[in-house]
């Protein structure tokens, strides 16, 4: 080969090179990986306190990821976390009584919302709304019950309704 | 008293003389960039020397960085019981920080060394002046290829190495020291954006690579015509680009944060 | 090669190259004063002088890489200071220059470096580019080492290279600077053949800048002599010879002493070594 083409060879190689390990970091170790590509529908949830959700997180349902955190907003007249969630319309069969549980992996892991299915027959569409949630374990609000002693109290599990 | 002034401000206006003299270079090789893109040859061939021929020191450079940083994270964290966000931290640093800086350290000394070298020695057996000779301006077909060349080849190869960076990383927090697989990518993926860090970290590989291009070629062409003044502008570009990089990386972390 | 230029055709007679009143001030020194010469078409001109007289100065403010305090400098009736960029590079594609290291381009082997020219200024067939190469080549009896590498070559096989370089373009005009320093004499001998075949038989002007008097004397057809800024002679290599001046005598007589002294300009003898006793 005339050394020439070797050269341009060469250097093509290590342009494709840097831009296909670009395109892996981009696109394989960022959130980009949790942009569900197929379709979904959205259903909210209120939460007293969603703590360190932020958008994107992972929606599970038995561990499996079943969709992700669109949005959240405040409801102004409620003065709660309204969280929109896409879930991915091959999961079409989940229970509307289905409980929504905002959990922790690991101590200080990321949080992510997490679904218990429940027993009615009609199923969550486009526009539900998850009645049944739990807020965010506030680590502050743990420590101060074992300070106190004073367990039960309000400050803890403040499921709504 | 006056001599102390002098002796005292002296380095002080040689260094903004330094500057100064640089900043005109840059337009000098702005202005002639459109020319030097007509010789996409030269381009191509100094991207091979200056891009791929720095591969595989970036590569090495980049897994064991990425090892290390694993196993310094991995104690930190575990002190506070956080090994899970390991992937995370390895990411982060990598892209915002680490993957940047140390890769146009190494692409300063590597590179930008053999730009000085290479063209103060065109310098100073006269093949610049051969070239202005046979009409052809050096600005446009020595000057321009090589700069444009390094502000190509910075990004592209911090992107290598924070993938390399990675893949240390991974060897070591999930191989060796036993953190779940899945563990690693979620908590990852979930916490790195990809303009927030990944694209930031590139913002300052393209600016790291203007500067030690510029550096570079400007220290070989400015290069006294005698062996001595070839290695003092060698040394030079090794030591203004180090300075630069590093202060820079301050500046623009301040900004971009 | 060179397009016919009208003010050449205009001033056949009139010398390539006419000074007038050149000075040039370097670094604080004054390295021409109000110099005056001509260059004459179709001869080999020497210039010469001690150095440090700024003979390949001279060469630099002929093609423009340097520019005259006062004074003008004309080639081919075109004031060099004055053209736009532009029209200097038209200029120097219709001259050749052969550095003293010969100046090939280390990126590039044999034919590449002679071929440089051609590919940057034309959009000529490979095989035309190819013809002219190696036609150049075979005049400087090169032709075989068309693939090797400037780092490969002799000094006296460079500057061979370099002079095809030169000439690739059929120039009216070449300017050698000190063709023949570093050679062995067979390779000087090769050079200045080179020289004298080119200018006979291509009818290029030659400028020639050397030290070497034994060279200059089987070459040149006109010699100038510079000093301290200044034309102290002019002639055919025999008149200058016969050293009537006292500048051509030191030159080419070899005397120590003369209008170029052997000490360097110095403050007293008796004071430096602390004689006097007058410090101050």
């Amino acid at each position: 080969m005339n050394p020439r083409r070797s050269y341009a060879a060469g250097t093509g190689l290590f342009i494709l090179l840097g831009f296909a390990a670009l395109a892996y970091l981009a696109t394989q170790t960022t959130s980009l990986v949790n942009f569900d590509s197929g379709p979904s529908y959205d259903v909210t949830a209120e939460f007293a306190n969603i703590g360190g959700l932020k958008d994107r997180a992972p929606v599970k349902l038995a561990g499996v990821r079943i969709g992700t955190v669109k949005r959240i907003t405040l409801d102004q007249r409620s003065m709660d976390a309204r969280v929109t969630l896409a879930i991915s319309d091959r999961y079409n069969q989940i229970p509307e009584d289905s409980y929504a549980k905002i959990m922790t992996s690991g101590l200080l892991g990321d949080q992510f919302i997490s679904l218990s299915p429940g027993g009615s027959p009609k199923v969550l569409k486009s526009g539900s709304l998850i009645d049944n949630t739990q807020s965010a374990l506030q680590i502050e609000d743990l420590i101060g019950k074992f300070m106190t002693g004073s367990g039960g109290s309000k400050a803890g599990s403040s499921g709504k309704k | 008293m006056k001599q102390l002034a002098v002796r005292l401000f002296d380095p002080l206006l040689d260094g903004l003389a330094n500057i100064g003299r640089t900043g005109l270079f840059l337009l000098g090789l702005l202005t002639a960039l459109p020319r030097g893109l007509t010789y996409p040859r030269e381009l191509l061939r100094q991207l091979w020397f200056v891009g791929a021929k720095s591969l595989i020191i970036i590569m090495i450079s980049g897994l064991f960085v990425g090892m290390v940083l694993s196993l310094q994270l991995y104690y930190t964290l575990s002190i506070f019981g956080g090994t899970s966000a390991l992937g995370t931290v390895i990411a982060l640093s990598l892209y915002r920080e680490l993957g940047p800086v140390v890769t146009a350290l190494l692409f300063a000394g590597r590179a930008g060394t053999a730009i000085t070298a290479e063209v103060g020695l065109m310098r100073a057996t006269d093949q610049l002046s051969a070239m202005e000779m046979m009409a052809v301006d050096p600005m446009a077909f020595v000057a321009s290829p090589r700069f444009l060349a390094g502000v190509i080849a910075m990004p592209l190869l911090v992107a290598v190495f924070n993938l390399m960076g990675i893949f240390g990383g991974h060897l070591i927090g999930v191989t060796w020291l036993g953190i779940d697989n899945g563990t690693f990518w979620s908590n990852m993926t979930s916490n790195v954006g990809v303009w927030k860090d990944v694209i930031n970290g590139e913002w300052k590989a393209l600016v790291f690579g203007v500067f030690i291009s510029l550096i570079a070629v400007y220290q070989g062409y400015t290069a006294p015509p005698t062996s001595e003044g070839v290695a003092n502008a060698t040394t030079r570009t090794v030591v203004s680009s180090s300075i630069a990089i590093l202060a820079l990386d301050f500046v623009m972390t301040a900004f971009l944060m | 090669m060179p397009a016919p230029n009208p003010s050449s055709v205009d001033s056949a007679a009139a010398p390539l190259v006419r000074v007038r009143g050149l000075t040039t001030v370097l670094s604080g020194q004054k390295v021409f004063d109000a110099l005056d010469l001509d260059i004459e078409r179709g001869k080999i001109t020497a210039v010469m002088g001690p150095s440090g007289t700024g003979k390949t100065t001279l060469l630099k403010h002929i093609t423009g890489q340097m520019h005259a305090a006062a004074g003008t400098v004309l080639v081919d009736g075109q004031d060099v200071a004055r053209l736009p960029r532009e029209g200097l590079y038209t200029l120097r594609e219709r001259i050749g220059y052969l550095f003293q290291n010969s100046a090939l381009l280390s990126d590039y082997d044999v034919f590449e470096n002679v071929a440089f020219p051609l590919r940057q200024h034309t959009r000529l067939q490979e095989d035309l580019i190819r013809n002219v190469v190696l036609t150049k080549l075979q005049a400087v009896g090169l032709r075989g080492a068309a693939r090797l590498m400037p780092s490969e070559l002799s000094g006296g096989m460079a500057r061979r290279v370099a002079l095809a370089r030169a000439i690739v373009f059929d120039p009216m005009l070449i300017l050698y600077d000190e063709p023949f320093v570093g050679l062995d004499p067979i390779a000087l001998n090769q050079v200045l053949k080179l020289i004298r075949t080119l200018n006979r038989e291509l009818g290029i002007t030659s400028v020639l800048v050397a030290h070497e008097f034994a060279a200059v004397r089987e070459a040149a057809d006109h010699v100038h002599l510079i000093a301290n800024g200044k034309l102290v002679a002019s002639g055919t290599p025999g008149e200058l010879a016969k050293g009537d001046s006292p500048w051509t005598a030191q030159f080419f007589g070899g005397a120590l002493e003369g209008p170029v002294p052997f000490q360097y300009p110095a403050p007293p003898l008796a004071p430096a070594f602390g004689f006097s006793g007058a410090r101050s």
